[in-house]
């Protein structure tokens, strides 16, 4: 049986900022002349957002949002995954650039995207470190991605396991044993 | 006067109904009529068609517009409205819930007496008729649940449920006969408990892990629909649909069915090869699979179904 824990390196820390200045060249390319409002969803965007920010170069402000699967009672009662923080600026005819850490079913997507349309932004573009289109269940349009995701469980550069190794400065594969 | 006319298989239903009709001298409207007089009115041949197999494509719409459930509905309501009638079967009990002066009749039997019945009727063997009446009861239940989103089965949708084990032909027409000219003369009016018409309004759900699957999509507040469409995916020759598939879910927000795979892993195979035959078929239309292993991870995710946990 073998041992649980981070196993080889998928990504580079190398990889990852090569790809993601690549990324930033796109949006910056896209977005010239336009102020910008970067979204991301805590936590496992963080870095990601840190470093992708760093090499953009319009005017921009950062916002996060961060969601809660609803509790027991919660759930029992019908409810649905909760916005703990919102946002805290109007995004109401904004160009707005949602920035995710990994995008599979689409379904969290789904709701994060239902939830910024609400609030009516010029544009919604949609920003991945990692994809998995073969996981995909909502046929939701990817603007950028740095990297397709292996079919691995991975951990690093803000991907958790049990909230630990989002530290790690690469991505690497976890085993679960 | 109305009495609506709701049946098991080997309850005695048809028989008891036709003779209510005649004891009471009073029209009767069965499916066969409906699609008979109603349906050629409206629908192609291979639409007569699907209708016969499909209750889903009741849902379809027709050329003019209209759901064919809403065509019946339509034509069974003038019907009513023309005087006394009897209506068996085509979930009318639903249809007319509100109307004023109806009565809503189920006859019912124990699965015994009903087997005895079948193999008597039609000369089957147990094991053929156990089958027939199983089947016979599915595709009922299943007309109810994909049109109206109601229980067949739910003792709420009725004024009186009959069980003939014990009862006669003339005996039974005789009963609901006198009820209903008793209703007639004292003009009740119907009363529909809001708990009920609250119950009924649940989907029915074929595995337990499509309501699982639901609740996933409650939870990410996506909009859906259960099996609203059957796609014919195969014909013969003549043009009779042979094979069909009705995608689980349908998203209507992103335009994309979803399917699921999580219950026999031997039907896979055969789910990825309807997927792709409705995807060359039906260019544009979104469908996706949902496999075990993705559902269990939804499932886990999100902290519901045990046992889908201990499954991975």
């Amino acid at each position: 049986m073998s041992k649980s824990g981070p196993g080889k390196v998928v990504f580079t820390q190398d990889q990852i900022m090569e790809r993601l200045k690549e990324v930033a060249a796109e949006i910056n390319r896209d977005y010239e002349g336009q102020d910008l409002i970067i979204v991301s969803v805590l936590k496992g965007a963080i870095y990601f957002v840190a470093d992708l920010t760093r090499h953009l170069t319009m005017p921009l402000k950062i916002d996060f949002l961060s969601t809660r699967v609803p509790s027991e009672a919660s759930k029992k009662n019908g409810g649905g995954i909760q916005f703990v923080k919102d946002l805290d600026y109007d995004l109401q005819g904004q160009q707005v650039l949602l920035v995710e850490d990994v995008i599979g079913t689409g379904l969290t997507l789904g709701l994060v995207r239902q939830h910024l349309e609400a609030a009516q932004p010029a544009s919604l573009k949609i920003c991945t470190l990692l994809d998995n289109p073969a996981g995909r269940l909502l046929p939701i349009q990817i603007d950028y991605c740095c990297f397709t995701m292996p079919d691995l469980y991975l951990v690093g550069y803000g991907l958790d396991h049990e909230e630990e190794y989002r530290n790690l400065p690469f991505i690497v594969e976890f085993r679960r044993g | 006067m109305l009495i609506t006319v709701s049946r098991q298989t080997g309850s005695m239903g048809e028989e008891i109904t036709h003779q209510l009709a005649r004891n009471m001298n009073i029209r009767l409207l069965t499916r066969d009529m409906a699609m008979s007089n109603v349906f050629p009115d409206v629908a192609s041949r291979h639409e007569m068609h699907m209708l016969a197999e499909s209750p889903a494509f009741f849902l379809a719409k027709s050329s003019e517009g209209l759901t064919f459930a809403e065509h019946l509905e339509i034509r069974l309501k003038a019907q009513v409205e023309q005087g006394p009638v009897i209506i068996f079967g085509m979930g009318a009990q639903i249809v007319f819930a509100d109307h004023p002066n109806a009565l809503h009749v189920r006859i019912t039997a124990s699965p015994q007496v009903r087997i005895q019945r079948i193999i008597e009727k039609r000369g089957l063997e147990l094991r053929d008729a156990e089958r027939f009446m199983t089947l016979s009861d599915r595709k009922h239940k299943r007309y109810i649940s994909t049109i109206y989103s109601k229980d067949w089965s739910d003792p709420f949708l009725y004024n009186v449920i009959l069980n003939t084990d014990n009862l006669g032909i003339d005996e039974a027409a005789q009963f609901i006969q006198c009820m209903a000219e008793h209703r007639q003369s004292s003009a009740l009016p119907a009363e529909v408990p809001a708990a009920a018409e609250e119950q009924g309004q649940q989907v029915i759900f074929k595995h337990p892990s499509e309501e699982e699957f639901a609740r996933i999509l409650d939870m990410h507040g996506l909009d859906w629909e259960y099996e609203p469409r059957t796609f014919p995916i195969q014909w013969d020759a003549e043009g009779n649909v042979t094979q069909a598939f009705s995608p689980d879910f349908y998203l209507p927000k992103f335009d994309t069915y979803i399917e699921l795979t999580t219950m026999d892993q031997r039907y896979v195979a055969q789910k990825k090869k309807k997927v792709q035959a409705l995807r060359k078929l039906y260019p544009g239309t979104n469908v996706n699979i949902v496999f075990k292993r993705d559902f269990n991870t939804l499932v886990k995710r999100f902290g519901l179904m045990k046992e889908a946990e201990s499954n991975e």
